[in-house]
């Protein structure tokens, strides 16, 4: 399967042959990192491999369009319910920068004690399932291939099931996975014994698959009231994890800590945050780090979390991570939409690109409160796991409340989780190994009678899936109503009759969102902004996020609706865009004709980026095709610009106009056009005005020949310079 | 709830860790998880659970319908804690016939009161 960057991923596609689609590779990719990396005009001393094909981020227009890539990776998490509209938001994002796409579960998956089959609609993620992984694998497959870079796909090896799911993920390509037992006893209530016993079988298929595990505790923030003063229990928690994966047997570069930054401001986050990050790092030297971003305290206002965002990010750089998570800004308000997977991941490099070499000029100061605090927290810590042996291991801490307790420890609240050792779903589901116990299988943890020194242990019959794909077996639905063709019969009947709704999360799903001010009091202004969305046709209003400006000069409210209308795309007035001219057919008119251009960007305006990147050789601009540019630099006047053509004698005037309030670059070329007219120079004198809001249809209607706008380069204009010139030849 | 509640006594009981070393606080630690861990290791290496025995039938190339077949019967008579795979793979040897062929037949009801335990 091969994508093209102007087609739309063919979901059709995706699905066929999937019976016989195999990954074709296992484990874990890291970026490729490089010290030095030249892009454009500067140098990145935290970089990565360029990308084949991306959306820059949108300041680059000013830099020559480039996309330096960061050294971390870049995760986005992707929960929409159907993992065929989840494909195009994996897209998307990879073309922002992201890299490991970690795909959430179904609510329930933890506690279904087995396999799901087939492709059942989730709800808040989805059932991760044997064909739901080869769609989403053989998708990525093609996405990695279009941006030129590894994708890594991850997802759950929790919950009841976690062997079996461990197995799947090895057999089907799977990168990364979260597995941690201790998520299962504190926040599933799965039955301790069952997590671990389990768990140590999950890491061991994890392991010799390469697959990268990520931990759990940064569920801990996420569940405290005061997230910074758990910070001691989150390096046990991270502990337990390492320790007990090590003693399975899992090599140390698989076993990441997912760590978040605890707290947001106005809590006075780096000064909270930053000895958290130091005293992790002391202590769990030489594994992986997955810094997360903090959900705990995000409310519905998006600009907001990008902020915390961002300085999380900062602590990021400031310490040390392999990689950067991204949450939504938007997740503190609904199930995250697709743009905002791409916003979030946005944010993350943007920040990692502008931070870029920052540890060559600054240190984190090795004396002071930094130190003394990492140093009290660790101490803290080291006090906490004394209290679990004391008490009787693990099990009887949980059972004594000692985890999640929202005091600062040793302080302690009375208010932790509390679990029955004896208790909680799968209770009692353990079993004893008999002497005579075997398992003829690879990556099995424990006593096994086919364990030998020589040998696998699956030899006996031809060897296991882990060592033959051809033993798995595929089942591909078995639900005739609840499944992926089902659901795609009208979206592909949709985009067969050429029909395009709006949509946040699922195919033509119809949700739009609108930002109002009311210059009212809270109340009134909220139900005045609603009855104004119901006029705009939305159904359902709903308000997703109020920001009081004043008490009584007004709020700003973002309402969401659903936009029961499809336009239908052979209605829809679409520029006719002609095909351009080849370099070579370009070049081979222009050399040898002399024809000179004037430049210059018209009015009170400073900015020359966008003329430069039209003329200047080195940009790939005009001057290459052998046109004589007289560039009059910025803020040239209209009768400068006549003047020097007249002199010239220019075929063609090029000027960059800035769109502005009042229409003055209207009036700018308005009057270049009737100067140009009163002098008689207007038939043999070419117009072509560009700037990044500037239309071809408005330059015209201001009676220029040309207008260019954002996206515009050399040869574009060239191409229709010669166009144009070649008509009035023969004219 | 669990009811237990202190005060931040943390002054009083770091005084005797505050004499170590950055390098002895961290030898502490990684040897209190060390300890904490042991045990749960050591039941996850002598017990099993349904999920391990069914991801052992995965492995062997049954399909999760059938594993989840399999070990339900066996864990009804009481044979899970030899291992769901040893079952099918002894059974196999038994019979000369394929490690699939044993699981089907067992699907089926045939041979459970010949299996070589």
């Amino acid at each position: 399967m091969k994508l093209s960057p102007d087609q739309k991923l063919d979901i059709s596609d995706v699905l066929k042959d999937l019976d016989r689609y195999r990954p074709r590779r296992r484990g874990w990719s890291w970026r490729s990192k490089l010290k030095e990396h030249k892009v454009g005009s500067f140098i990145y001393y935290d970089a990565s491999e360029d990308l084949d094909h991306s959306v820059p981020l949108p300041a680059a227009q000013a830099f020559d369009d480039i996309d330096p890539q960061c050294d971390m990776m870049i995760t986005t998490e992707i929960a929409s319910g159907r993992f065929e509209d989840d494909l195009r938001r994996m897209r998307m994002a990879a073309w922002h920068g992201a890299d490991h796409i970690m795909v959430i579960r179904t609510t329930g998956q933890s506690h279904f004690d087995g396999l799901i089959e087939g492709t059942p609609e989730g709800i808040g993620g989805i059932p991760v399932t044997r064909k739901q992984l080869r769609a989403t694998r053989k998708a990525l497959d093609a996405i990695e291939d279009e941006v030129g870079r590894p994708i890594n796909f991850h997802s759950y090896v929790s919950g009841l099931a976690g062997p079996e799911m461990a197995v799947l993920f090895a057999e089907e390509g799977v990168n990364g996975a979260h597995q941690d037992p201790q998520y299962n006893v504190l926040y599933r209530d799965i039955n301790m014994h069952r997590s671990f016993v389990d768990a140590a079988e999950a890491k061991c298929i994890l392991g010799d698959g390469g697959i990268l595990q990520l931990d759990g505790a940064h569920n801990a923030n996420a569940t405290a009231k005061q997230a910074w003063k758990v910070t001691p229990e989150l390096l046990v928690q991270h502990a337990v994890n390492t320790g007990y994966s090590r003693a399975v047997g899992m090599p140390p570069d698989l076993i990441a800590l997912s760590t978040v930054p605890p707290t947001a401001p106005p809590a006075p986050k780096l000064r909270l945050d930053l000895p958290y990050a130091v005293a992790l790092r002391d202590l769990f030297q030489g594994y992986r780090f997955r810094a997360q971003q903090n959900t705990r305290y995000m409310e519905s206002d998006t600009e907001e979390a990008t902020v915390t965002h961002v300085l999380d990010t900062l602590i990021s750089r400031l310490t040390s991570a392999d990689i950067q998570s991204t949450i939504t800004p938007d997740e503190g308000r609904n199930i995250p939409w697709h743009y905002n997977n791409v916003a979030g991941v946005n944010a993350a490099r943007q920040v990692l690109m502008g931070v870029d070499g920052l540890k060559q000029m600054i240190d984190l100061k090795q004396d002071g409160p930094l130190s003394e605090q990492a140093r009290e927290i660790k101490e803290r810590a080291v006090l906490f796991l004394e209290e679990i042996l004391e008490g009787g291991g693990y099990y009887a801490a949980v059972e004594a409340g000692q985890f999640v307790d929202q005091g600062y420890y040793p302080e302690r609240k009375g208010d932790g989780i509390v679990r029955d050792a004896a208790g909680g779903d799968g209770a009692a589901s353990v079993l004893a190994r008999e002497a005579d116990y075997g398992a003829p299988v690879c990556s099995h943890f424990g006593h096994n009678v086919y364990a030998t020194e020589t040998g696998k242990p699956c030899d006996q019959y031809g060897g296991c899936s882990l060592c033959d794909s051809g033993k798995i077996q595929y089942i591909d639905e078995l639900d005739a109503e609840d499944n992926v063709d089902k659901r795609l019969a009208q979206p592909l009947a949709e985009r067969a009759r050429g029909v395009l709704r709006p949509e946040v999360e699922k195919h033509g799903d119809g949700v739009v969102c609108v930002t109002l001010f009311v210059p009212e009091r809270p109340q009134l202004a909220e139900a005045a902004a609603l009855e104004m969305a119901r006029y705009m046709g939305l159904d359902k209003p709903e308000v997703i996020n109020r920001r009081l400006m004043h008490p009584a000069e007004g709020s700003v409210f973002e309402i969401k609706g659903t936009l029961a209308v499809a336009v239908s795309i052979d209605a829809l007035p679409v520029e006719e865009k002609q095909a351009l001219l080849g370099d070579d057919e370009i070049e081979a008119w222009v050399r040898g004709r002399d024809i000179h251009l004037v430049a210059a960007t018209v009015g009170e305006d400073e900015h020359s980026v966008g003329l430069h990147e039209i003329l200047d050789i080195k940009h790939g601009g005009i001057e290459r095709y052998g046109f004589h540019c007289h560039d009059l630099g910025t803020s040239v006047s209209v009768e400068q610009l006549l003047d020097v053509a007249e002199q010239a004698g220019a075929s063609a005037i090029l000027a960059s106009i800035i769109v502005t309030h009042a229409d003055v670059h209207m009036k700018h070329m308005r009057r270049l056009h009737a100067l140009a007219r009163q002098r008689g120079l207007r038939r043999r004198l070419v117009l072509v005005v560009g700037g990044t809001r500037i239309t071809d249809k408005l330059a015209r209607e201001c009676g220029m020949d040309a207008g260019f706008g954002h996206g515009t380069t050399g040869r574009n204009v060239a191409s229709f310079l010669v166009r144009k010139l070649r008509d009035m030849n023969l004219s | 709830m669990s009811g237990m509640e202190r005060e931040d006594d943390f002054q009083a009981r770091r005084a005797r860790l505050r004499k170590l070393s950055d390098q002895e606080l961290y030898d502490k630690f990684w040897s209190l998880v060390d300890k904490i861990v042991a045990p749960l290791i050591e039941e996850a290496c002598s017990h099993t659970t349904p999920s391990i025995e069914r991801s052992v039938l995965l492995r062997m190339g049954f399909s999760s319908l059938e594993c989840r077949d399999l070990v339900a019967r066996m864990q009804e008579r009481g044979l899970l804690g030899h291992g769901a795979g040893r079952l099918v793979l002894e059974l196999s040897t038994l019979k000369g016939i394929s490690t699939r062929e044993a699981g089907a037949a067992l699907l089926e009801g045939r041979y459970w009161e010949e299996l070589p335990l």
